[in-house]
Order: structure tokens, then C-alpha cells, then sequence
């Protein structure tokens, strides 16, 4: 067993703040940073946590803003509204995604797991910072829909909120700064790797079901291009050939690099947990594992940009047979981290 | 199996008021003003009823919004004073006069030839150094997207009338998208007079507006009217934009 410490010592961080003109020094405050506990065979970590360390007060403040709808405009809707923690932080069953006054986006919520080892974040990228990607759902008019100026009113005017910023941060004060750094500090704490699959990685014990065994060989030759590596998500954009919907004609990462090479092209999914994450694809189209299968054996249509992957053989997409499917199928289960999905320093109550 | 452990010992903050006794005396320091001015041919554009030509169509300008950020005062012996980057992010709203008087607290006295400051905001601070504080002057402003986590460094909307078009609404909403697209730029303005700071505290600083169409590069509404995301349009915009300043200091 390697050990590799991240030490940020005790650092000790003058500061110059205009309220203690008269003392010089304010009490010293006691907030434990906390640590997370990643397999070896996951990639390095991108996110900055030299810049926000996690600490056990910034994680509670962090849960408490996630499951609080002063978030959002009609003080309901908040980011646990969507993001359900027994689906791996996904809004279960929904096709896209629900916000203030039954509004409906036009994507399907997105698993919240493992996101200290992405580069960008949502369909299409357009957040390039996980400190950052909370501002597009907030401000959004179709999911909270709610300014940050309100929410910082709202949070400064609330009878614990100002207490509880003052504990997690260093300046104390109740800003969007602050506020997104403790999402965040929530956030960073959830890795999930602690499936059957990683299990089996870790020599504990466990083993592949002959069939599970079968998925894998058959993932590994027809799926691990796009789904690489142990987030299964080489973090690529991609068109998998789906067909437009003209409901939504949804351009996806187009619209953030403008690029019309990038139209209809949109992030490869992690497939960690997938068998919970229902519904499937950036639109919620398919209900079941099963149906995207299907999609890539013989769904799939030519439209602009469609992955070259798909396009190496006579025919379009992926062949694979009934018990094929079946397999992988079996193997994709595998990656399904119940200790995560019931983990409770997540949990909402 | 390898552990990955955040080990934090106790932190103890420290912090000390900015006038305690170990800081420079405060007659060092004094506040400054830059003010801007948006000029068509020398005179301050006025929103919504004036036309205005540029070389083939003639257009009024509706919204007219941008950001300052990354203020950095050079001084004679070269010596840079960056002002503290978190309270370095600012909106030029046309529609607001206070908005167009930046007051900088705490610049140290002395002899300045040069202020370099930003367009936008750098992403390569993003999101360090509290430019998520920014998010709600910003907001208010509506220099946000709402499906980008990102900022509008320039709004610049109105209608133009060209030969063939009449009354047309135009748009220009530029800001930076991911490491591709990186419309931040810097705008370096010399004075032609020392500032000797504690005499003067005031920088006037003139954009002239039109040149948003015609400096490096030559934009035709008619060509394009609505210009956003846009690779090829919008770093020309912004290269306009950055040549649009200048200072009688």
C-alpha cells in the first residue's frame, strides 16, 4: 500500500480584515480539513485543492446550500431537487430536467459523482470550473432561476447561514465566492469507487459472474474507445448518432465553442452507476440500458459530425447480438456503487 | 492501494486590520478615479436616439456594457501596483454614470506613466482569486449567459440601417469559451503626463466606440449583425474593442 500525503501544513494565513481594527487579531477558528480516499488506479486529480481545500464546516455548509431552495426563485426547487443521491445524484426517472413553476430544461440531470477528475462540466462544457458550473442551474430560467444577488441576501438575512460561513472560511463573509467554494467542498467529496468492479480491482475478494466476466471482454473490445479507462469517459465530445429531436434541436457542444465541427456533439459519460442513472443520453430518450444498446447495434442515423468510431465498418454503429448485450449489460451493474449511493455524510436528512 | 490524504492541521487565522501599526502610514496611499468616456467622433455617445455611421451602414446603439478587471498602475521606475485582484472586476455600463467612475482605494503615491488593465475576465484566473464575487455585479448587469459559466465582456446591442436592411436589431455579446476561444485582452494606455499621484487623482479614459467596427478589423452589420459564440467573429470584435482606448493623461 502506497501512501502519497497531500500536506498542506499548518499554514498559518495573515489576513487583513477591516472589522478587527480595533483587537488586530480575531479568534482562532478550528476547522478540521477532511480527506478523500482514492484507489490507485484512478487518474490525478484536476481539481484545484490547493484553492479550496475541503474542511468538515465547509462540507456541512456546502450540504446545507445544496439541499436548500433559497437557492432558487420559488424557495423550493433546489440542487438535491435534481440531483437525487439513491441515483446517483440524478433526477431519477426524469427526462429532462425540472425547475421553478414545473419549468422543463431541455438535457437530462447529470450523475454528480468522481468530478474531481473531470476537465469540464455539464452536456456540452460550458463550465469549465466545478467551482463554476453551479451558476448555469441557478441562474437558469428554467431550473432555479434565481439571482446570486438574492440568494446573498437571502442567505446574509437568514438566522444561521452567517454563523455558519463564519466557521467555514477564513474572511467569513457571505459571498457568491464563499457560497460556491462550499458547494464545491461538498461536491469534491464524492468519489465513487467502491463498486463490484473496483472491488475486484482492489483484490477484495470479489469476483466476475462468468457472464459479467463476458461483458467486460466484449465492453473492453466494443465500448472502451469512448469509455475509457476506470471513469469510463475518455471526456471527449462526441456525436453518437442519434437522431435530432427537432423539440429541442439541441446543438450541443456547438454552442459552446461556436465550432460547427462540434454540432451534435456531446460529452462521453462516465458509466459509473449507470444501472441507476436512468433515463440515458443528454436528452433522457431512452429508458433503459437495453434501448441504448440498441441504439448503437441499429439505431444510430448519419447527422453532421457523427464519430468516425461508428463508421469503420459496413455497418452503421456497433453490431452486437441479443446475448452480447446481455453481457455487457452485466458487467455495466457491476459498476454500481451501492456504498456511495447510501453513503450518509451525502444523504439529504 | 494508494491514499490520497488531505492533511490539514489546525488552521489558525490570523488576520490584522489594514491600518494596524506594521502596515505603511496611510498619507502614502490615496484613492483614484478613472473615468471612463464612450465617444463617437469626440463626442459621448448617447444611447437610443443618436445615428451613428460607421462605413456603410448607420445604426443606434441601445446597450452599450463592459468589463474592467486587472487594473495595474506602472510606475516611473517601472515598478507595477496590480490592484488586488478580487476587487479588480468591474461593469462600464453607458446607461449608468456612476458606473463610469472606477474609484480605487489605496494606490501608493507616486509617479505613474502607464495603467494596463483587462477586458473581460482572464480565464486563467478563473475561478481563483474571488471572480465568483463578481457574479452578482456582473448578473445584475446581465453580462452573463445563463447556459455558460462564463461572463459577457462586451454587450454592445442596438439597430442599424444599411442599403438593403432597415431598423434591424444587431447584437454583440462576446466573452470567452473554453481554451479555444480566449477573447481576454489587455489594454495597455501610456500617459503623455506623469501622473503624480496626490496632485491628480483622476485618469480620464476615452473608448472610442466606433472603432468596435473599424480598427484592426473592418465589421460590416450587414455582413453579420448577430455576433455571440463566434470563432472567427468575435476575437475581431474584441481586437476593435481593445484599440478603442486612449487617454489624454
Amino acid at each position: 500500500m502506497r501512501l502519497s500525503f497531500f500536506l498542506l501544513l499548518s499554514l498559518w494565513l495573515v489576513s487583513c480584515s477591516e472589522e478587527d481594527a480595533d483587537s488586530g487579531y480575531e479568534a482562532i477558528v478550528e476547522n478540521d480539513t477532511l480527506s478523500i480516499e482514492i484507489p490507485d488506479y484512478f487518474p490525478e486529480v484536476t481539481y484545484n485543492f490547493e484553492a479550496n481545500p475541503p474542511t468538515e464546516k465547509g462540507f456541512e455548509l456546502g450540504k446545507k446550500l445544496f439541499y436548500d431552495g433559497k437557492l432558487s426563485s420559488d424557495g423550493v426547487v433546489s440542487c438535491g431537487f435534481c440531483h437525487i443521491q439513491d441515483f446517483s445524484f440524478t433526477h431519477h426517472t426524469h427526462i429532462v430536467s425540472h425547475g421553478v413553476n414545473g419549468a422543463l430544461g431541455t438535457r437530462n440531470a447529470q450523475p454528480l459523482q468522481n468530478m474531481i477528475f473531470m476537465n469540464e462540466f455539464t452536456w456540452d462544457g460550458a463550465a469549465e470550473s466545478l467551482d463554476a458550473q453551479p451558476i448555469i442551474p441557478i441562474t437558469a430560467e428554467v431550473e432555479m432561476n434565481e439571482s446570486f444577488s438574492n440568494i446573498i441576501d437571502k442567505l446574509q438575512a437568514d438566522e444561521e447561514y452567517p454563523q455558519l460561513f463564519a466557521e467555514a472560511f477564513e474572511n467569513g463573509e457571505v459571498n457568491t465566492d464563499n457560497m460556491l467554494k462550499a458547494i464545491s467542498q461538498f461536491l469534491v467529496m464524492m468519489v465513487s469507487a467502491d463498486s463490484k468492479y473496483d472491488k475486484i480491482l482492489k483484490n477484495e475478494g470479489s469476483q466476475f459472474t462468468d457472464e459479467e466476466e463476458a461483458g467486460k471482454v466484449l465492453f473492453d473490445q466494443k465500448c472502451a474507445t469512448c469509455h475509457a479507462g476506470v471513469l469510463f469517459t475518455d471526456q471527449s465530445y462526441r456525436n453518437n448518432g442519434l437522431p435530432i429531436d427537432p423539440e429541442y434541436d439541441d446543438e450541443g457542444r456547438s454552442r459552446v465553442t461556436g465550432l460547427q465541427a462540434d454540432k451534435y456533439k456531446f460529452k462521453v459519460p462516465s458509466l459509473r452507476n449507470i444501472q441507476i442513472t436512468y433515463p440515458y443520453m443528454h436528452d433522457g430518450r431512452f429508458q433503459t440500458l437495453a434501448q441504448v444498446l440498441d441504439h448503437y447495434d441499429s439505431g444510430m442515423v448519419v447527422t453532421e459530425n457523427l464519430d468516425p468510431v461508428f463508421q469503420q465498418n459496413e455497418n452503421l454503429g456497433i453490431s452486437l447480438t441479443e446475448d452480447e448485450k446481455q453481457k455487457i449489460i452485466a458487467f455495466l451493474e457491476t459498476l454500481t456503487d451501492d456504498n456511495f449511493l447510501l453513503d450518509d455524510r451525502f444523504a439529504e436528512f | 492501494m494508494k491514499k490520497w490524504w488531505l492533511l490539514f492541521m489546525v488552521l489558525g487565522f490570523v488576520a490584522c486590520s489594514e491600518d494596524s501599526d506594521d502596515q505603511a502610514s496611510p498619507q502614502e496611499f490615496t484613492g483614484i478615479t478613472l473615468q471612463f468616456q464612450n465617444q463617437i467622433e469626440g463626442e459621448n455617445v448617447v444611447l437610443n436616439s443618436e445615428t451613428y455611421m460607421n462605413s456603410e451602414e448607420t445604426y443606434e446603439i441601445e446597450t452599450l456594457r463592459y468589463i474592467i478587471s486587472n487594473i495595474v498602475l506602472i510606475a516611473e521606475n517601472g515598478e507595477e501596483f496590480a490592484y488586488p485582484q478580487a476587487e479588480s472586476y468591474f461593469v462600464v455600463n453607458e446607461e449608468n454614470e456612476a458606473s463610469k467612475s472606477i474609484t480605487l482605494e489605496n494606490i501608493p503615491i507616486q509617479n505613474y506613466e502607464a495603467i494596463r488593465f483587462g477586458l473581460g475576465v482572464d480565464q486563467s484566473n478563473y475561478p481563483l482569486n474571488g471572480v465568483n464575487n463578481f457574479v452578482p455585479t456582473a448578473e445584475e448587469n446581465n453580462m452573463l449567459w445563463s447556459w455558460s459559466a462564463g461572463y459577457i465582456f462586451l454587450r454592445f446591442e442596438g439597430n442599424y440601417t444599411s442599403a438593403t436592411e432597415t431598423d434591424r436589431l444587431f447584437a454583440y455579446h462576446i466573452g470567452s469559451h473554453g481554451q479555444a476561444l480566449d477573447n481576454y485582452k489587455e489594454v495597455t494606455l501610456d500617459f503623455q503626463n506623469t501622473l503624480a499621484l496626490g496632485s491628480s487623482n483622476s485618469i480620464e479614459i476615452t473608448s472610442d466606440v466606433s472603432k468596435i467596427f473599424e480598427a484592426e478589423f473592418s465589421l460590416s452589420l450587414e455582413d453579420i449583425d448577430d455576433i455571440q459564440v463566434d470563432p472567427q467573429y468575435s476575437p475581431q470584435v474584441m481586437a476593435n474593442f481593445s484599440q478603442s482606448f486612449s487617454t489624454q493623461q
